[in-house]
């Protein structure tokens, strides 16, 4: 039974090892490729930290296997030996780790910083100012975008476009938006773009992120904000910025609806 | 410690497995297993048993109801309705020989029929001896239109008999939906009493008076399947109905908006059996009829002549009358369509607008309030419940489904049926229906009701547009056009 929980212990090690090694190749649990520049250097980061994990928990479980083998295969007559433990033990397990967290919490301040300090977002996206206004809602995405030529003002314009569950935006560059809720908290989430920000009552929140690769991308709320939670779906398109220009005009078209179509025979 | 050996240790995890297991079956609440029903009305429940349940032979409300729209486990299609109810119609092109079991039949189909590999048809009898009774198909050709059955028919069909093949596809994809996605709100029939909906200011929409608020339809007309589409698209923003698109596919909306149609029919046909014969056969009237020294029993004998002699023509009025008006929706003459285009938005249009606004003849303001925030005297007063005549216990308006109904607060933007300029004039054309909001196309041109479009798209950003007289810039603020 001794022997059994030693090897017990040594059997996880390895079944990570076997998971580290085949996983890559299956694409197992891993988000898919990252449709983001700032999505790539994120997962860059998500890596070594995965990989710094994997080096600790292989090292710590095939530590405590051995330790165990060890007892386990004492001869029964032998008796224990006391001690106080070590000091230079105790001092290398607490340096290195914190040596670990010091280098991680330094290494990803500038991911952090163009993800979230307004201030160190790029440049672009402090000409442009904010292209549109998200408001999420129970159980919804409403858009707002400026008129054409205008800037977006927090307080809605006449002219301004709306739309629902469908964001345009182009490709190519950095795009800020305002986020907002109208009621409880939500969280804007595009999965594909590994943006993931809280909406709060009470408070704009700058987001940006640039999108490549023309497409479509999911948008999801990520934070449980009631029983209709689920219906929060949206679609970002992303679409060379002539293409999102003639969808504005669509939108802008619609908008000015007003029920009478000419008659093209007339 | 808790486990102290590896003996205790299984005993608890199995304890813990039986728990849980046991939590997870639940089953003693519902001895049959949970079954989503349709209930009926209070109106319904409020007639004389008699009335409901009809006399021996004789059916009552809720037998009528039941037989023509059926339970949500096994919905019936009603081909009188204008439902699209899925499948192909058809008919028995030869009267089968009777001498021997029937197992091959000769059908000619309204469209195409196609077979999908070894999934018999299903194919249903709709009129003739044989109906309702359903077949399977086990193999079919087109040419010839031969179809071999899986089993001999009981009862042989005639010649001319209406069969529909694969039918209640889109009903029974559209009550899925529906049970999953909105019933938690508008309630398994519709009712708008499901359980998160004492939750919601707005109440969700009770669909059995038949009456949607925000169409693109005449003021008489019914809603249009266009404009439920619409809704499910864009939600109706300053309630709590949100938008459905991405989340469902384009052919799970058309499902959706026949299955909310088809609860819509079902409530109004219960509703309009019902007025048939509240006036003499609910309790309240019973009650008042015994004490006018009628007896019990000359009612029920007056109630069974009249299920026998009149009920026939009621239920014909009636379902013609429903089939009619819900089918004309969604035609072209239905649709409101300006018969001139929208004025452009001006100054002086907008003040046009806003002393018809003002006006006495329209009075506007008696409920939108002189500065258009929703607020007007009319929304102060004790109104009447119209059926039972008594005093409604908050001030207010009230909607047909007995709601206080708020005049919207027009400074702030916000759109219930749509922000697009044709909306508002359908709005102001048609009126809301079941709202307060009456229709103006009497009364108004339709020049005139663009005057008020335009005035109340400038009216969030105006400050207090009723009170200072509408200020001229030297250039005009754009609203809604470019």
């Amino acid at each position: 039974m001794k022997k059994f929980w030693a090897l017990f212990f040594f059997f996880w090690p390895a079944v990570a090892i076997w998971c580290c090694l085949i996983a890559p190749a299956n694409g197992w649990w891993f988000p898919g490729k990252a449709m983001s520049p700032l999505g790539e250097r994120i997962d860059g980061l998500f890596y070594l930290i995965l990989g710094i994990v994997i080096v600790v928990f292989i090292g710590t479980q095939f530590a405590i296997g051995y330790v165990l083998w060890k007892g386990a295969t004492k001869p029964e007559d032998e008796s224990a030996t006391f001690s106080h433990g070590s000091h230079s033990l105790e001092l290398i397990w607490t340096i290195v780790p914190s040596f670990v967290l010091v280098f991680i919490a330094l290494y990803q301040m500038d991911v952090w910083a163009e993800f979230r300090v307004q201030s160190y977002y790029p440049e672009q996206t402090q000409e442009d100012g904010p292209k549109m206004e998200v408001t999420a809602r129970q159980f919804e995405w409403r858009i707002r975008y400026p008129s054409a030529g205008e800037q977006l003002k927090n307080q809605p314009q006449p002219g301004d476009l709306y739309a629902v569950n469908e964001i345009h935006v182009p490709t190519g560059r950095p795009v800020k938006f305002n986020l907002r809720t109208d009621d409880v908290q939500h969280a804007f989430f595009a999965p594909q773009l590994r943006v993931k920000q809280d909406a709060v009552a009470g408070l704009i929140i700058p987001v940006w992120f640039e999108i490549p690769v023309a497409g479509e991308y999911d948008l999801v709320c990520a934070e449980l904000c009631g029983w209709g939670h689920y219906k929060m779906r949206a679609t970002i398109v992303a679409e060379p910025q002539a293409q999102v220009d003639e969808y504005l005009a669509r939108l802008q078209g619609e908008q000015n609806f007003d029920g009478v179509v000419e008659d093209a025979d007339k | 410690m808790l486990v102290k050996t590896n003996r205790q240790l299984s005993i608890l995890t199995i304890g813990v497995t039986l728990v849980s297991l046991a939590g997870c079956s639940g089953g003693s609440d519902y001895p049959d297993g949970y079954k989503s029903r349709f209930v009926y009305s209070d109106r319904t429940d409020s007639l004389m048993g008699e009335a409901q349940n009809g006399i021996g032979d004789l059916p009552g409300v809720k037998k009528l109801v039941d037989d023509r729209f059926g339970d949500p486990q096994k919905l019936n299609a009603w081909l009188k309705l204008p439902i699209d109810f899925g499948g192909v119609t058809g008919e028995l092109a030869e009267t089968p020989d009777a001498s021997v079991a029937v197992e091959e039949l000769t059908l000619s189909f309204d469209g195409e029929v196609t077979k999908d590999g070894d999934k018999p048809l299903l194919l249903q009898f709709v009129t003739g001896k044989a109906a309702p009774s359903i077949v399977f198909v086990s193999n079919w050709l087109a040419e010839g239109g031969k179809a071999s059955l899986t089993a001999a028919m009981d009862v042989p069909p005639a010649a001319g008999d209406q069969v529909v093949v694969n039918g209640g596809g889109v009903l029974a994809h559209g009550r899925g939906l529906y049970m999953r996605h909105c019933s938690h709100c508008h309630g398994t029939s519709g009712d708008g009493k499901g359980p998160t909906a004492e939750y919601l200011v707005p109440r969700p929409r009770d669909y059995r008076h038949g009456v949607f608020k925000f169409t693109s339809t005449d003021a008489q007309s019914k809603v249009s399947r266009d404009d439920l589409y619409r809704i499910l698209r864009n939600g109706v923003p300053g309630t709590y109905m949100p938008s459905f698109v991405p989340m469902l596919q384009e052919d799970e909306l058309v499902a959706v908006i026949e299955y909310v149609r088809f609860l819509a029919m079902r409530g109004e046909f219960e509703r309009k059996l019902v007025n048939e014969l509240a006036s003499d056969y609910s309790e309240a009237a019973l009650q008042s009829r015994k004490e006018s020294g009628e007896s019990r029993k000359d009612i029920v004998e007056e109630l069974k002549e009249f299920l026998t002699d009149d009920m026939q023509d009621s239920l014909a009025f009636v379902s013609d009358d429903l089939a009619e008006s819900w089918d004309t929706a969604n035609s072209e003459d239905a649709l409101i369509v300006p018969d001139c285009s929208r004025i452009e938005d001006s100054i002086a249009s907008r003040r046009i607008g806003r002393e018809l606004y003002l006006s006495k003849t329209l009075n506007c303001a008696d409920c939108h309030g002189i500065s258009a925030k929703g607020n007007g005297p009319q929304t102060t007063i004790y109104e009447k419940n119209p059926i039972t005549s008594e005093l409604y216990p908050d001030p207010g308006l009230h909607d047909v489904w007995d709601n206080v109904n708020q005049p919207r607060n027009l400074t702030q933007g916000i759109y219930r049926g749509g922000r697009r300029p044709v909306d508002l004039f359908r709005r102001i054309h048609a009126g809301i229906k079941g709202s307060r909001m009456p229709s103006f196309k009497k009364v108004l041109k339709h020049e005139e009701i663009w005057h008020i479009v335009n005035y109340v798209l400038s009216v969030p950003f105006n400050a207090e547009p009723g009170h200072a007289p509408v200020a001229v810039p030297d250039e005009p603020a754009a609203t809604a056009a470019l």
